[in-house]
């Protein structure tokens, strides 16, 4: 069952098409990656869905109901541009928050003190968010995005600024909440962070959507077509390939795109002949370079020296 | 709109100002500011007026000196058989102010009386001692010419204009002059609490954009909702500091007066000052007046407070503000330039039509109102303006809130306010 439903939308501003008749739905229970680089319209497609600015053309819809204050309590929201006011008191804001979304003060405060004893943050109640550290703030966000105990929650850019524990603090809550049952979207141009968390995405590139479905079916029809290396020793060799493409490369690691149909066991005899190889491995390609193969590298070249 | 949010809404705003320090501090302060601004003058004046100038008289006519002791001997003092020389060594040494030589010429009008001083005393009291003066020499010329006393009469007559207003219910026993300044008054009220509270939603907006809380806000209310909320909430705040200020106030008079009157009863100008000041009481102000006070001041609020949010919501710093607010002041400040002319002919051509210009009105009708009889017809035409003004600039400040407060890290032209409006 399909709990958001998005139908050729278009959102323009001015003659920019921030968003160019996009459709995609998502799935009850399932964690949705909405990817892209960024300005490739994840943003205002999320802002559309949560019914803070309408498409010019096209139908957003959450459970079957066009989108409207209705479908806004059933939403827990994370934006990229995260906030709270500084001079409230973290209890008072987050009951004023849960109150806004629908929750009666009662239900609020239950569910406030559960997330607070949980994310060891009781002590916070009574100071004002100014008072915290950066990542104590961040953890009472995260509060204010899931208390009211939505269905659906939406996080855009959720790991950019978080320190490492309250990532994987994150990263926890957001398995759980799948495991009840709640649907999860994410939009995220860090590709590599949310591959292992996704169970189905769309590629987004200006505008458009360019590629979706089930994470996996889309790794399988790519196939196996990427090399891993790890090794010790002088990595120029892999400079000198033909018919590859580098794309995550660092001292002691590389992984090798095979293009033009390129066997990888060319690659691992040059691997002995230079290098103390550690690890060699042949894979299913990352999200990454499933975008760019996707996009074409030249469209990529394109957009960066535009950018630039 | 749900009232359930808007009602979350208000509560936020109005509790998390009246909490705050800011409030509390201007609450307490602008009323000890307005004392004393009224009460430093009359205190200064109190004080000034105990301090005596004595200016000794020289007088070879033997006609004027009695005279002017007999006005005023704190302050003159006879010294017929001092010398000049001695005088100007007294005046010097600041044991008095001055002298003054009076000499046959002057009774005979051949030449003018001169004031020797120190120069302390200021331009008041060069004004009492030549009208003292004036009147010492006339009447000692009327003794010389042995004039009748009727006729003595008819010269020391002084003619004291009074006025009184004629309203429909009959002639009003009332001194036009403080009705004068009570519209002054309150136009000036409105016009700061236009500003002041208007630069508050105008800052409280700014403040959710810049701590990026608002997109939090826009997915859980909408922006007319969170506009209306704003501009309520803030409009109580200053409701509950007028009460708070009223209630100071009138106790303040039934407890501080005795206090004051003592303090300044003890020179007969501060008794004037405080006297005009005690006439100009609250009860002289008709009711009806009142009424249309507190209804321009709310219309004026909405109005602005409309405007300053939508200022708030494009902006996106400080900086920004200043140039965003100018089309906003300009309304604000035109009128109070037009103040004086409307107040001093509150019926001309000019003081109708500008007092009925929405954005003029709170300021230039309230003070109309005060000082003239204004035409029901203008009155209520100009409330019905100003309603339509307001769902006006909210309709355009809502357009453009919902926009602004999404867009970070620029300013926008004013031409791109223009398009923002016609988004959907």
């Amino acid at each position: 069952m399909s709990v958001i439903d998005v139908t050729q939308v278009t959102k323009k501003y001015g003659s920019l098409r921030a968003v160019d008749r996009v459709s995609f739905s998502v799935d009850k229970g399932r964690i949705f990656g909405l990817l892209g680089p960024n300005g490739a319209g994840k943003t205002s497609t999320i802002r559309m869905i949560n019914y803070i600015t309408a498409p010019d053309e096209g139908s957003i819809s959450i459970m079957g109901q066009a989108v409207g204050s209705q479908s806004q309590q059933l939403i827990g929201y994370l934006p990229e541009e995260r906030g709270l006011y500084k001079k409230m008191k973290v209890g008072e804001q987050l009951l004023y928050l849960a109150q806004l979304k629908g929750m009666s003060v009662t239900d609020a405060q239950k569910a406030i003190n559960h997330w607070l004893e949980r994310f060891d943050a009781v002590s916070w109640q009574k100071k004002e968010t100014h008072e915290l550290s950066k990542g104590m703030q961040q953890k009472i966000q995260f509060i204010a995005t899931i208390a009211h105990d939505p269905d659906i929650y939406i996080f855009d850019e959720p790991f950019s600024g978080l320190d490492p524990i309250n990532s994987e603090l994150l990263k926890k809550v957001i398995i759980e909440l799948r495991d009840k049952g709640k649907t999860i979207l994410f939009a995220t141009h860090r590709m590599e962070q949310v591959e292992q968390m996704c169970d189905d995405i769309c590629l987004f590139n200006k505008g458009k959507a360019i590629l979706q479905g089930k994470l996996s079916d889309i790794k399988r029809s790519f196939g196996r077509n990427t090399v891993i290396l790890e090794f010790e020793g002088d990595g120029s060799f892999i400079d000198e390939l033909e018919n590859v493409r580098i794309n995550n490369r660092s001292t002691n690691y590389a992984e090798i795109r095979l293009l033009n149909g390129l066997d990888e066991q060319v690659i691992l005899q040059k691997a002995i002949q230079n290098v103390t190889l550690l690890r060699f491995e042949f894979v299913q390609p990352s999200l990454n370079e499933i975008f760019i193969s996707t996009v074409g590298e030249d469209n990529i070249k394109n957009q960066l020296t535009k950018a630039h | 709109m749900d009232p359930r949010k808007l009602f979350l809404i208000i509560k936020r705003e109005y509790m998390t100002r009246i909490r705050s320090r800011v409030f509390i501090i201007s609450t307490i302060l602008a009323p000890v500011i307005i004392l004393a601004i009224i009460f430093v003058p009359i205190l200064m004046t109190s004080y000034d007026s105990g301090q005596t100038y004595q200016i000794a008289i020289v007088d070879h006519t033997g006609q004027v000196a009695q005279r002017l002791v007999k006005m005023n001997g704190a302050r003159y003092l006879a010294m017929d058989n001092t010398s000049v020389d001695s005088l100007k060594k007294m005046v010097v040494k600041g044991s008095i102010t001055g002298y003054i030589v009076i000499t046959q010429d002057i009774l005979d009008g051949k030449s003018n009386p001169e004031l020797v001083s120190s120069g302390s005393g200021g331009i008041s009291l060069m004004s009492d001692v030549q009208s003292n003066l004036q009147t010492a020499i006339r009447d000692a010329l009327l003794s010389r010419i042995d004039v009748n006393s009727d006729i003595r009469q008819i010269i020391n007559r002084h003619i004291n204009l009074q006025t009184s207003k004629l309203t429909e219910g009959g002639q009003e026993k009332q001194d036009t002059t403080i009705l004068f300044i009570v519209g002054y008054i309150m136009a000036f009220a409105i016009y700061t609490a236009m500003f002041t509270y208007g630069g508050i939603i105008m800052r409280g907006v700014l403040e959710e954009k810049t701590s990026r809380i608002i997109e939090i806000m826009a997915s859980s209310a909408k922006p007319i909702e969170l506009l209306i909320g704003k501009v309520i909430g803030v409009g109580l705040v200053g409701a509950t500091q007028f009460v708070i200020w009223a209630l100071l106030i009138s106790s303040a008079a039934t407890f501080g007066a005795p206090f004051i009157m003592q303090l300044v009863g003890s020179g007969s100008q501060a008794h004037a000052a405080s006297a005009a000041a005690s006439s100009f009481s609250v009860p002289s102000i008709p009711p009806s007046l009142w009424i249309y006070f507190i209804l321009f001041f709310i219309l004026g609020y909405l109005m602005y407070g409309a405007l300053f949010a939508a200022v708030g919501s494009a902006a996106d710093s400080e900086t920004d503000i200043q140039q965003l607010m100018f089309p906003i002041i300009l309304p604000i400040i035109i009128p109070i330039m037009l103040l004086g002319a409307v107040a001093s002919n509150p019926d001309s051509t000019t003081a109708i039509v500008t007092s009925m210009i929405p954005l003029f009105s709170p300021i230039l009708m309230i003070a109309r109102l005060a000082i003239t009889e204004v035409p029901l017809w203008q009155s209520l035409s100009s409330i019905v303006l100003m309603l339509l003004t307001f769902w006006l600039f909210m309709w355009l400040s809502s357009r453009i809130y919902r926009v602004g407060i999404l867009m970070y890290g620029k300013k926008p032209s004013f031409k791109e306010l223009a398009r923002w409006i016609r988004y959907r």
